[in-house]
């Protein structure tokens, strides 16, 4: 079976989630192949889970000082901040025959092929049996500081955290693999500074790790994203064959960048929707 | 496997329709629910907006995703149901009755004509879950 892949590339966050709908539904449409795509974020920013509320999870004053975007996902989950990651998306149909109907099925096979790539890494990685309740009412914003199933772990800590939508047959799953973390800007933009600010930086710091914890920095993003690629191609036994957007998803694109992806009523207010793409 | 009330019809997307002259009041089917499991969130269209079949009328979230929620018929929004607005747990525990979602003022009854009975809504998810 062969499959688009989209190399690795660092866009803004409007444009990345405005490609990634862009490709979602142009698999609704069934013209577009199953796809999997890397990418970074720059400048640095912020996803909100599809059904979060800005004002109440992020520090929007933070994210000002510190030049950092804010977006909204089209897939749920909770917000991320995207400084030092590499950020997938796979898109398919919900019936390909490498994924079991079953929803959780489908983060297990994803998860399979990261944890795979971060063994080659010198990782090695646990998967989440089930949801851990936050610590705190004020961590409970933050992704990385819950592992739902099949989330990946090492010595308990969560180094990749993935989101899905689905409609119409097809799925968009995100999910992003740390680089590196620092949870003192974490917790500044994205968190209450209500609460015991030094307890919260200790519970992300203990439930949250990264590649470069393991590796140190000298691996690089090209390495990480070819082991990734050759894990994902072995794990699900098929061909990633490198390609753009398809000329009907630029225009999708466009589209979804204007309307939605860099309006305040999408990423402030949650209007705006997932209709009429 | 679950038993779907025969009162009903259903869309391949999970959604059920009881039928009153023009009006069609729509829900998540129990099956939809379970699979998808506690839900979290829900997003409805607002009284007047218009909704087009196979097209979202709605969003759901739950701890596995985010969902669209495709209408199965076309018309004008007459009602929403607030209670679910106000304790989503009833989509998971009354999902079939009280979990109801809109009710639409039907453009077009020959939509109807698309939609599965009980039977055979069974046997599509029992197709479907074989699929697992």
């Amino acid at each position: 079976m062969i499959w688009r892949f989209i190399p690795f590339k660092q866009l803004n966050a409007f444009e990345n989630m405005a490609i990634d709908e862009a490709i979602f539904r142009g698999n609704q449409r069934s013209d577009s192949p199953p796809t999997l795509r890397f990418y970074s974020w720059s400048p640095p920013a912020i996803s909100l889970g599809y059904f979060q509320e800005t004002w109440k999870e992020v520090n929007v004053e933070a994210c000002r000082y510190y030049s950092v975007d804010i977006v909204r996902r089209p897939t749920g989950g909770k917000a991320v901040l995207h400084e030092h990651d590499v950020t997938y998306a796979v898109v398919a149909k919900e019936n390909n025959p490498l994924f079991p109907a079953d929803i959780l099925g489908t983060y297990k096979v994803i998860s399979g092929c990261i944890a795979d790539a971060l063994s080659e890494l010198g990782i090695e990685t646990e998967m989440a049996s089930d949801g851990r309740a936050s610590h705190d009412e004020l961590l409970k914003a933050a992704c990385f500081s819950s592992p739902s199933r099949y989330e990946l772990l090492v010595t308990k800590r969560k180094i990749c955290g993935s989101a899905q939508v689905r409609s119409r047959g097809v799925f968009l799953q995100h999910g992003s693999i740390l680089l590196d973390f620092n949870p003192l800007k974490t917790c500044a933009v994205l968190l209450s500074h209500d609460g015991d600010r030094e307890w919260q930086i200790k519970q992300l710091q203990e439930s949250v790790t990264s590649i470069y914890e393991y590796t140190g920095p000298t691996v690089n993003v090209t390495t990480i994203c070819h082991v990734l690629k050759k894990s994902f191609e072995k794990k699900l036994g098929v061909e990633l064959v490198e390609g753009g957007l398809t000329p009907e998803e630029e225009v999708l694109k466009t589209r979804l960048l204007s309307d939605k992806y860099m309006t305040d009523r999408w990423n402030m207010e949650g209007k705006g929707t997932n209709y009429g793409y | 496997m679950k038993v779907f009330p025969d009162d009903l019809l259903y869309n391949r997307e999970h959604a059920w329709v009881r039928v009153e002259g023009e009006l069609a009041t729509i829900g998540l089917t129990d099956y939809a629910q379970e699979n998808l499991g506690e839900i979290l969130a829900i997003e409805l269209p607002e009284v007047d907006a218009y909704v087009e079949r196979d097209e979202p009328f709605g969003t759901i979230e739950s701890a596995k995703g985010v969902f669209e929620l495709l209408s199965p018929v076309s018309g004008e929004v007459i009602s929403v149901n607030e209670d679910i607005l106000d304790d989503i747990g009833i989509i998971n525990s009354d999902p079939h009755d009280t979990g109801w979602m809109i009710v639409v003022g039907m453009k077009d009854l020959e939509e109807l004509d698309d939609l599965l009975d009980s039977r055979e809504y069974h046997d599509f998810v029992l197709k479907e879950a074989e699929g697992d």
